[in-house]
């Protein structure tokens, strides 16, 4: 970055060269003044031409070669002068005197060594053929009335003075971007700006504003080779890029020189871009060769390096053309100011519009996109999202960090954000009554410097920018700056929304898939229920018959006989299936859980009575309960018995060391954890999956099968808690019965509430200030 | 029981000597507690015999820790209804085997409010689920007749359910026994309940 000022220091020195080029002499300006002036009198311009002999003849020479119906030597000046118009007259003067300023100067300027070298001739037969290129396109769409033939030609002729002002100004420096483009083969412009730091279009441009030249030939020289597309919006913008037309046509034709050898365009896609017909441009290409052989002849270009004739050439535009031209400069300031507006709003739109931007990520962008414009300083945003009553306040950085942000209440019955925005009341003073605006403001030095800027927005939401800048841009620009800002903070709104409402959607999806599992599961159930309650009353009056016979029976045999034993067995078995029948309706329909405080370690020892029970050979049961427990709201009798079906099952799961029970309180999730723990031979994942399927059993025979954790979890699932297995095939299983702090009868009626064992009673204040702690 | 000839079962009023009988004291002791108010009775209408309602007497008896034996035969009077024919024979073979029981059979609702009348049961096996009543509704029926103001009731069933088992005791059963039974624990407690234990 160092050599940016030394290289900025170059160009303004050969732009200091460009500008010491010979201004035009005295009778070009006052020709072009008079020429340009519709009150000025054709005597006038009569009078000026024949004073200077030398420039009456080639006038003459010129109108002849244009042929427009003079012949011989019969016509003179003022005959011309009415015949041709002043734009022709004008334009040959001009041609005339600016190839003389050139040709004078070039005297000690040309290099005698033989090699590569700017060929001024050729150069000229370039311009002049593009002039009458340009001037025949014109010509033959008279329809449009911004393409002049005359103003074509003028063009033309002069769009490439640029090139000879720096080989004017760097004779040695051009010769090595005529060598190195004659090598590449590449467009001289980019060459000219890697060796000078300067193109031709620029020092065209500054000749020409030194010259004061017509605005439309400044930028005919300055912008011919911008794309059309690309122009900015002039008067004379189709002109400028038929002069581009013209060059590639004439370059095409290999007319001349020109330095630039890029001839990809399509002359048709130009033509068509200019709205110009295809055919017309083409047709043109034949006469134009005709038409510069004439005029070539007339201005001695043929033969001789005509550089002498255009020795004293050139003009001064007239103070219509000063007005003009500062008109167009402060056209362009305009068009500069526009386009930074427009870089920090594309800016902006390219950062806001990144997958996934919040409506807070937008707003911070727009405080960085309003510290680019306004540059440094306060800035905040008061921002009221879509049916929401609270306004969520948040100061940034200029740079679009954000600093903090609160959501704050508004005083009750103010209107909404929107509504203060659209009633246009909106002032510091009508939001400095608000308490909060004081908080916010509290470290800004000057609350009355604070200004509001209100961001338009549509669908509902509305936001307001203070800041305390000044110097703001014109109205029209601030004016597009906020609605980009409103437009992208609306669309994050509604992209937000939408993607809130796809996350609702997806989470009440699950819920409902989950309730179709649990109804899926409880209409299973029911139905279970129906039949069992049918199987009870079928099959155990079969079952008593059987029962009671075989006890009536054993009576009648001797005692200890082998007889006797059968039908104790039968009254035995019959009564198993009889208590089988019993289970599986209390799975299906089991009773009402009777829900108290109960202490736990008595839930643990019924528990764990029930095992021995079940199982009087199983080992010791390892038992770990954390001091300090809260009564459990629970039944104590089905939640012992749930437990003592969960340790069973540990119990035969055939591991070696102890049963572990733990059991803990989990007061973030408001649960009790009951964690019941064996080394035993684990549960593959289809067992894992139906362990809690009545009659399931791991094994295909052997171990009994049962109701055990099917039941088990039946009886914690009614009281509103849950049981989950873990395992490992090999490394033992983990079962976590978690119960709720409240019981399945008190849900969802009230706050949670937690006793410690000793304190039962409780006054209403701190009971209150308990459970809003737990909330 | 050979010098016993006399049935007083089913017999409605007894005559002083008939309650001396039945209570194995002499009559003169009848009438003096039936002077005193501590058995009550009436005097026949124009006569001054005295008559005492087999209610009133089995009252007496009761409080005096007199045996019942004479006054309601051997046998205690059972009614047995289950729809189950099987079910029915069952209780009949085993509370036959017992032998302490005199066994009357019915297989609806509507058959055992008939046989109720006339038999007079002092204990019914009753099946819950009989085909046109179910075992709640007769209870509430047994129960709102005076008459049959001391019968015990126990409701038979292969449906278990608590709450169910709490509606039936709260309508007047005695005890719920849940189809297949233990034999031995079924008599025990029927006798409990007939206070012959």
């Amino acid at each position: 970055m160092a050599q940016v000022p030394a290289q900025a220091r170059r160009i303004e020195l050969i732009l200091q060269q460009i500008e010491s080029l010979p201004t035009l002499p005295g009778i070009a300006m006052r020709l072009l003044q008079l020429t340009t002036d519709d009150d000025s009198d054709t005597n006038q311009v009569v009078e000026l031409i024949r004073s200077d002999q030398a420039l009456s003849v080639k006038v003459l020479a010129l109108c002849r070669a244009a042929d427009f119906g003079v012949r011989g030597n019969e016509v003179d000046i003022d005959r011309a002068v009415v015949m041709l118009g002043f734009d022709a007259v004008r334009n040959a003067v001009l041609s005339i005197k600016v190839m003389e300023s050139f040709a004078e100067a070039e005297v000690d300027a040309a290099p005698d060594d033989g090699a590569a070298r700017f060929d001024r001739p050729a150069f000229w037969r370039h311009c002049l053929a593009v002039a009458i290129a340009a001037e025949l396109i014109a010509a033959r769409h008279s329809h449009l009335r911004d393409l002049k033939p005359a103003d074509a030609f003028m063009c033309g002729l002069l769009h490439d003075l640029g090139k000879l002002a720096l080989d004017y100004a760097l004779p040695r420096s051009y010769l090595r971007v005529i060598e190195l483009t004659e090598k590449t083969h590449g467009n001289i412009a980019e060459i000219e700006r890697d060796v000078l730091d300067l193109d031709h279009h620029t020092a065209g441009k500054r000749l020409a504003e030194r010259w004061q030249l017509p605005h439309v030939i400044q930028d005919a020289m300055w912008l011919h080779g911008v794309p059309f597309e690309s122009l900015p919006d002039l008067p004379h913008r189709r002109l400028i890029g038929l002069i581009g037309l013209a060059d590639l046509l004439v370059r095409r034709q290999h007319i001349g020189y020109s330095g630039n050898h890029d001839l990809d365009e399509s002359l048709i896609e130009r033509a068509t871009a200019l709205g110009l017909d295809a055919d017309e441009v083409e047709s043109v290409v034949a006469e134009t060769h005709e038409e510069l052989r004439r005029r070539s002849e007339a201005m001695g270009l043929s033969d001789q390096p005509t550089t002498r004739l255009m020795l004293e050439s050139i003009m001064q535009a007239n103070s219509v053309l000063g007005r003009l031209n500062q008109d167009l400069q402060h056209k362009r300031q305009l068009a500069g100011s526009q386009s930074q507006a427009l870089d920090v709003i594309g800016r902006f739109h390219r950062r806001a519009s990144e997958p996934g931007r919040s409506v807070q990520d937008v707003l911070a962008e727009a405080v960085r996109s309003a510290g680019e414009v306004f540059g440094p300083g306060f800035y905040a945003i008061i921002h009221q999202p879509t049916d929401d009553p609270n306004w969520v306040v948040s100061r940034y950085h200029h740079s679009g960090r954000l600093i903090n942000s609160r959501m704050m209440e508004p005083p009750p019955h103010s209107p909404s954000l929107a509504q203060l925005i659209d009633a246009d009341q909106l002032s510091v003073d009508t939001m400095g009554v608000l308490p909060w605006l004081h908080d916010v403001l509290a470290d800004h030095n000057d609350i009355r410097r604070i200004r509001l800027l209100p961001i338009t927005e549509a669908w509902g939401t509305a936001s307001v920018m203070l800041h305390d800048r000044t110097a703001l841009p014109k109205p029209r620009l601030l004016a597009a700056l906020t609605r980009s800002w409103g437009a992208a903070i609306a669309a994050a709104a509604k992209h937000e929304g939408a993607r809130r409402l796809g996350e609702r959607l997806a989470e009440t999806n699950r819920i409902v898939a989950q309730s179709q599992q649990t109804l899926t599961r409880s209409k299973s159930l029911a139905r279970l229920g129906e039949m069992a309650s049918g199987a009870a009353h079928e099959m155990n009056n079969p079952l008593a018959v059987i029962s009671g016979r075989a006890q009536l029976l054993a009576a009648t045999l001797e005692q200890g006989s082998k007889a006797r034993e059968s039908a104790e067995l039968i009254f035995e078995q019959s009564q198993r299936l009889s208590d089988l029948i019993s289970a599986l309706r209390l799975f299906a329909e089991p009773p009402k859980p009777n829900i108290q405080d109960v202490n736990v370690t008595a839930v643990i020892e019924r528990a764990v009575h029930f095992v021995q029970q079940r199982a009087p050979d199983a080992p010791a049961i390892r038992v770990s309960v954390s001091p300090a427990m809260p009564p459990l709201h629970a039944d104590a009798e089905q939640l012992a018995s749930a437990l003592g079906e969960v340790v069973l099952n540990a119990v035969q799961s055939g591991g070696t060391s102890p049963v572990e029970l733990s059991i803990h309180v989990d007061p973030l999730k408001g649960r009790w954890n009951f964690n019941v723990k064996d080394d035993g031979v684990g549960m593959d994942a289809r067992t894992l999956e139906h362990a809690f399927d009545p009659f399931f059993s791991a094994q295909p025979a052997g171990r009994q099968p049962g109701l055990g954790l099917a039941r088990a979890r039946r009886l914690v699932e009614c009281m509103g808690g849950d049981i989950e297995l873990r395992s490992t095939q090999g490394q033992g299983s983990t079962a976590i019965v978690t119960m709720p702090f409240i019981g399945a009868d008190t849900l969802g009626q009230g706050p949670i509430r937690i006793r410690s064992g000793s304190d039962q009673e409780e006054k209403g204040e701190e009971r209150a200030a308990r459970s809003q702690s737990i909330r | 029981m050979t010098e016993k000839t006399t049935d007083y079962r089913g017999k409605p009023v007894f005559t002083t000597g008939e309650a001396a009988e039945v209570c194995q004291v002499s009559q003169q002791t009848i009438i003096r507690c039936f002077d005193s108010g501590r058995l009550r009775g009436f005097r026949v209408p124009g006569s001054r015999f005295r008559r005492i309602p087999r209610d009133e007497l089995l009252r007496f008896m009761r409080e005096n820790d007199i045996p019942l034996t004479r006054l309601e035969g051997g046998k205690r009077r059972v009614l047995v209804v289950d729809d189950d024919q099987q079910i029915v024979e069952l209780f009949v073979d085993v509370l036959e085997a017992d032998g302490r029981f005199e066994i009357r059979t019915a297989s609806t609702g509507y058959d055992a409010g008939v046989i109720t009348e006339q038999f007079r049961p002092e204990l019914m096996i009753l099946d819950y689920m009989l085909p046109d009543v179910n075992g709640n509704v007769v209870c509430q029926t047994v129960r709102q007749n005076p008459d049959l103001n001391g019968t015990k009731i126990i409701i038979v069933s292969g449906v278990v359910n608590q709450d169910e088992i709490e509606d039936l005791l709260s309508a007047g059963a005695d005890d719920f026994v849940k189809k297949p039974f233990n034999i031995e624990k079924l008599v025990d407690r029927i006798a409990e309940l007939l206070e012959i234990a």
